[in-house]
């Protein structure tokens, strides 16, 4: 069918060699496993009901489950993980009809889909576990009942921060607790990973306090490092579980290049209308699609040009939906209800629907530009292919370097290793500030240590000198003024949210810095692929008016981002200017442009105060003599500051242990702060997190790290192994890889200079 | 990487050196980021400083903690003369009182004892009003009452002759009887709001010396030390006071221990909105501190009587709002939300200036709520 399908494709009249490539992913027969001891009957039972006969690394994991170990499981998307670690915690709960099992989701959908299967296994089997979900969202009269009475929690990890310092409240709860469940555990890693790393060792340590030693599960998309990101999570040795024996399709992976327009060899054609394009054929050969994007506005314009184009051609267009963030929960669960029905043809998402809601598997996926990284690809991908189904996946190309290099080395794609997910447990910043929460949850003592084994004795000293803990007999006591876990937030986003009302009626809510892109006034807003006219945004309220319209065009808001220094830190005397100290980040958005599909109709000034936020960063000056050498060699100097601060970023993951989107950078031939090319590597983070201290201190190694990163890279002008960077503001352009080399050589030159002059 | 605690050992070599620099640094670079935590610690208020003119333009939130802007400058004024005044002032001389210890540590109790009247109702009053009342029964909405009345069951008592409720009538009237008060209590909360006056009217189930007025001071709205916990003992004419401050942190175990021992579980609270606070907030600091103890008091949380009987009358139903109708005046005051601040401002410099109003605040609190709960009953 797919063969066919690909076929068709090749032949008609719209096709124009977009196929750069085509790599056959072989199908793979189910393996299916014994479990060394039979399951309880009420469990026997479910599985008997259901037809299921273990795949292998179900069995493997339930095993370990079952004799007491600490379990992480790493297997694809709809490779059946949620049962792996649902029965041993509901035989646990058979035995036991006191014990507990804690979920931990990272996002609120996925732990309301979750409910669903919990209460359908619970029906089933006859245990009475009471599952129910505990989060922002629970209303205070039915809190008190949930944490007296059911058995299974679903939480996220906000709440559970929040909810720790009330241990007292979760007594009974916590006591019994016997399973920590965390699904979608690559999510944590980065700066957000460190901070939940932090929080699960401080449930840890509660539970110890009420005789409670919990088993963990995790389950993670496929990493490079997951018994190292499990240990550093949780703290504890988990068994893995990585033999898939989930049966799979054969499986076609295509790479998709937009054609060049016309008879010029520079520019391509939009890849959003390739897109609609691959998505109206996949639709219209009755193929299942789900369809990525990598913005919300993305996803809603390719809906209405996938809805036109079907019109045009007389379909029906209800079986087209967008689905993304912002819309209202009742909204979302309908869509994925109509996907899993078969009601949906196709549906255009942002990553929203990456982590594993239950939508079923569809029979083609259309990722329309690189997400990013390895795991979000193979994440999206796994969506297509039911067992042993034929399915087809397409990577949709954009024009910038990154997605154009993999486009031409497909191989270097299907060798390249999953990402590393990394945690670091000796951030200052991060472990001080919920060693801070801990003292405030019960005092902390020596034992503690085997919660907080990294910089706990220092923390506290730390903590005293500030008079934020005291010394008591019991303990080190949490003495400050504010509640510590409102003053340590887990992930650096801005919390006002707007609110956008049609009529009076809600129609979604999106955070402030979206809404200056997409609903300041004059913006047009799409929502499931209708266009609302925005009248006003204020400011005070957080409100957004809009008016549905039906409208022809689309806008874009252009923003300048400038960063200042306003306060040095510390400063090298050498003449690399190497600085570290507060930065003010600053993006201004002066215009927005309206376009009807890729051609900009007007140019409109926008009138919006500037969204600031500061930080901690570090800059270095690039010599005058440098820029000359390399424009006399007729080089791009600022495609090699730009390419410097990619390559710099991507090497940053390895010295301070965080996740290149936890940094930012700006390069530029001319600040106004220094008064020369200067180049910026921030944390993206309100304060700082740290980040940029450490690399501070390790300028030399990163810059020497970088050098052999470009150097001992085997593309001749650059590739997302060296300087292309996933989230690039410009599209990757201007980049120089010559002249990068030769700034970071004349770089590491100066220092060295300066150090000997220094030591004469 | 170099552990932390551990100096190097044996004779200085270029690598200890190296190594203790590096300690150093590490250490250097962690005290920033604890001044940077205790910054955002400072910043964050869990009040708000409203001008005269916003406070009049927005409606006011009923317990919510806002100051206006003059008396916030005004405490921090006073702040600063308290610290003048008590420089290099003992505890003893400022604020008389003794050291007491308990198996859980030790408090400083300061006591007194003020002339006030304290009323509530009669037995047989409140017995009245209590039966009176049908809706109390479960199931009996007001069109069911009327048609009960007009069948001549005027009372509680009556219908346990009646067919269909006699079994809840007798079991209500046998509490009532042998005035459970608790158990009574948790009846009505089933069946009426917190405000209800029927539950003022239970204290008639009381004697006067089954009263405990109690209120806390913390450190904030929740999470942190109490620093002063207060209980008041009603007799005739009298209210005696007692208070337990924590002399620092480590008093908190003591404190909390001491004031438990004064609550027989007999006694019946009176708090301004203890139910969902004070109460609560001792039972987590127990917690925290791995001690267990059960409360279970009666309370007569009087912030819903207030509200119910004073709102219309009052722009908010803040304690202090509530002394200026009844016309209680306050020598010393500070706001209730710069308790807090008061007291950090003790613990830092050791001045014993800052507790001295928290400690008169705290007793004309216990104070108030006695005068208050006798003037409800003139208000329904």
């Amino acid at each position: 069918m797919i063969e066919e399908f690909i076929r068709q494709i090749k032949q008609s009249s719209s096709y124009k060699k977009q196929i750069a490539h085509i790599e056959e992913l072989p199908a793979h027969i189910a393996s299916f496993g014994e479990l060394e001891k039979p399951l309880p009957e009420n469990l026997q039972r479910v599985l008997l009901y259901r037809k299921i006969q273990l795949y292998s690394h179900q069995a493997q994991a339930i095993n370990e489950a079952r004799s007491g170990k600490n379990v992480v499981i790493v297997t694809p998307t709809a490779s059946g993980k949620t049962l792996a670690f649902n029965i041993p915690v509901l035989e646990a709960l058979t035995s036991d009809e006191k014990s507990t099992a804690l979920y931990i989701y990272p996002a609120k959908a996925l732990a309301n889909d979750q409910l669903k299967v919990l209460k359908g296994l619970e029906k089933e089997s006859g245990i009475k576990a009471d599952a129910n979900i505990y989060d922002g969202d629970t209303p205070q009269h039915q809190r008190s009942n949930i944490r007296k009475n059911s058995r299974i929690i679903l939480t996220n990890p906000y709440g559970l921060h929040q909810y720790l310092p009330w241990h007292y409240q979760w007594r009974n709860f916590f006591q019994n607790l016997r399973f920590i469940v965390m699904d979608e555990a690559h999510v944590y890693r980065g700066v957000f990973g460190s901070s939940v790393a932090m929080v699960i060792r401080r449930l840890l340590r509660i539970c110890n306090h009420y005789h409670a030693d919990p088993q963990i599960i995790l389950s993670s998309a496929t990493i490079a490092n997951p018994k190292e990101h499990a240990k550093k999570l949780t703290g504890k040795d988990c068994e893995i579980v990585s033999n898939d024996g989930s049966p799979r399709g054969k499986k076609s992976f295509v790479f998709w290049n937009p054609p060049f327009i016309g008879s010029t060899n520079t520019l391509r054609r939009s890849t959003h209308l390739e897109t609609k394009d691959l998505l109206t054929w996949n639709v219209l050969q009755n193929l299942q699609t789900l369809c990525f994007t990598t913005s919300r506005q993305t996803a809603e314009l390719v809906t209405r040009w996938t809805k036109e184009e079907l019109t045009a051609k007389a379909k029906p267009t209800n079986v087209v939906t967008a689905y993304r963030a912002g819309y209202l929960p009742q909204e979302r669960r309908d869509i994925e209800n109509r996907l899993k029905n078969k009601k949906l043809s196709g549906v255009v998402s942002t990553n929203a629907l990456e982590l594993g809601i239950d939508i079923g598997s569809l029979d083609s996926v259309i990722i329309s530009g690189y997400p990013g990284t390895v795991i979000s690809t193979w994440q999206q991908a796994g969506r297509a292919g039911r067992s042993n189904l034929e399915s087809i996946v397409t990577l949709v190309a954009y024009q910038n370097p990154l997605d154009q290099y993999f486009m031409k080395h497909p191989s270097d794609f299907f060798g390249r290793s999953h990402e590393q997910a990394i945690i670091d447990l000796r951030n200052r910043y991060i472990s001080l500030g919920h060693i801070m929460c801990a003292s405030s949850e019960l005092p902390i003592n020596d034992l503690d240590k085997q919660f907080f084994p990294e910089l706990l004795a220092e923390s506290i000293q730390a903590l005293e000198q500030e008079k934020l803990v005291r010394k008591t007999p019991r303990g080190w006591v949490y003495s400050g003024t504010a509640r510590t876990t409102e003053v340590v937030s887990l992930k650096n986003i801005s919390d006002k949210t707007v609110t956008v009302l049609c009529e009076g009626n809600l129609l979604e809510t999106l955070t402030l810095n979206k809404a200056y892109e997409e609903a300041h006034s004059g913006a047009v807003l799409l929502h499931q692929g209708e266009t609302y006219i925005c009248e006003n945004l204020d400011l005070d309220q957080l409100i957004a008016k809009v008016r549905q319209e039906n409208v022809n065009y689309y806008t874009e808001a252009l923003k300048d981002v400038e960063v200042t220094i306003d306060k040095t830190h510390e400063k090298s005397d050498k003449s690399t200017g190497i600085g570290l100290g507060e930065l003010s980040i600053t993006e201004i958005y002066h215009t927005y442009i309206t376009k009807t599909y890729d051609t900009v109709i007007k140019r409109i000034p926008l009138n919006l105060p500037p969204l600031t936020f500061s930080t901690v960063g570090l800059w270095f000056i690039v010599p005058d003599e440098v820029k000359e050498e390399i424009e006399n060699r007729g080089l791009d100097f600022g495609g090699g500051l730009h390419a410097v601060e990619h390559a710099m970023i991507a090497m940053a993951p390895i010295f301070a242990m965080c996740d290149r989107w936890d940094i930012g950078g700006l390069s530029t031939p001319l600040h106004s702060d220094t008064n020369e090319s200067t180049i910026f590597i921030y944390d993206g983070f309100e304060g700082g997190i740290g980040i940029s201290e450490v690399l501070y201190l390790k300028i030399k190694l990163l810059w020497e790290k970088t050098l052999e990163l470009i150097e001992k890279c085997e593309c001749k002008e650059g590739c997302p192994s060296c300087i292309y960077s996933p989230k690039c503001g410009n599209e990757n352009e201007p980049l120089d890889k010559k002249a990068a080399g030769i700034i970071l050589k004349e770089m590491l030159k100066v220092y060295a200079t300066d150090c000997n002059n220094s030591r004469k | 990487m170099a552990t932390f605690n551990k100096e190097a050992p044996g004779l200085p070599t270029i690598q200890g050196k190296i190594r203790s620099e590096r300690v150093h640094k590490e250490k250097v670079a962690l005290f920033r980021v604890a001044e940077g935590l205790r910054k955002r610690v400072g910043q964050s208020k869990e009040y708000e400083v409203v001008s005269e003119k916003e406070s009049e333009r927005q409606k006011r939130p009923v317990f919510e903690n806002w100051i206006l802007s003059s008396e916030y400058e005004e405490a921090l004024k006073f702040e600063k003369q308290l610290l003048k005044q008590y420089r290099g002032k003992t505890l003893e001389e400022s604020l008389p009182g003794k050291v007491v210890s308990n198996e859980q540590g030790e408090c400083y109790e300061i006591s007194s004892s003020c002339f006030a009247k304290f009323k509530r109702v009669t037995y047989e009053e409140s017995k009245q009003v209590m039966i009176s009342d049908l809706k109390v029964l479960p199931g009996i909405g007001p069109v069911n009452e009327r048609l009960l009345k007009k069948q001549g069951y005027g009372t509680v008592e009556d219908l346990e002759r009646h067919p269909r409720w006699k079994k809840q009538a007798y079991e209500y009237m046998e509490l009532v009887d042998t005035k459970e008060v608790g158990a009574v209590q948790k009846w009505l909360w089933q069946r009426f709001p917190k405000s209800h006056p029927l539950l003022h009217y239970l204290a008639g189930f009381c004697q006067d010396h089954d009263f405990a007025i109690v209120d806390i001071e913390t450190l904030g709205l929740s999470e942190r030390p109490i620093i002063l916990l207060g209980i008041a003992k009603p007799t005739k004419d009298h209210i005696c006071t007692t208070q337990f401050l924590l002399r620092d942190i480590p008093d908190e175990p003591g404190a909390i221990w001491a004031m438990l021992a004064q609550l027989d579980p007999k006694l019946s609270l009176i708090t301004y909105n203890g139910k969902s606070f004070d109460i609560p907030y001792i039972k987590q600091r127990l917690a925290y501190y791995g001690l267990d103890a059960y409360i279970d008091n009666p309370n007569f949380d009087i912030l819903h009587f207030t509200r119910r009987a004073l709102k219309p009358k009052l722009t908010d139903c803040k304690l202090e709002t509530v002394e200026k109708y009844l016309g209680i005046k306050r020598d010393i005051n500070i706001p209730g939300a710069l308790v807090p601040h008061f007291y950090d401002t003790y613990l830092r410099t050791k001045n014993v200036g800052p507790l001295t109003p928290i400690v008169e605040h705290n007793r004309q609190d216990l104070l108030t709520l006695g005068t208050l709960f006798s003037k409800l009953y003139e208000e329904w």
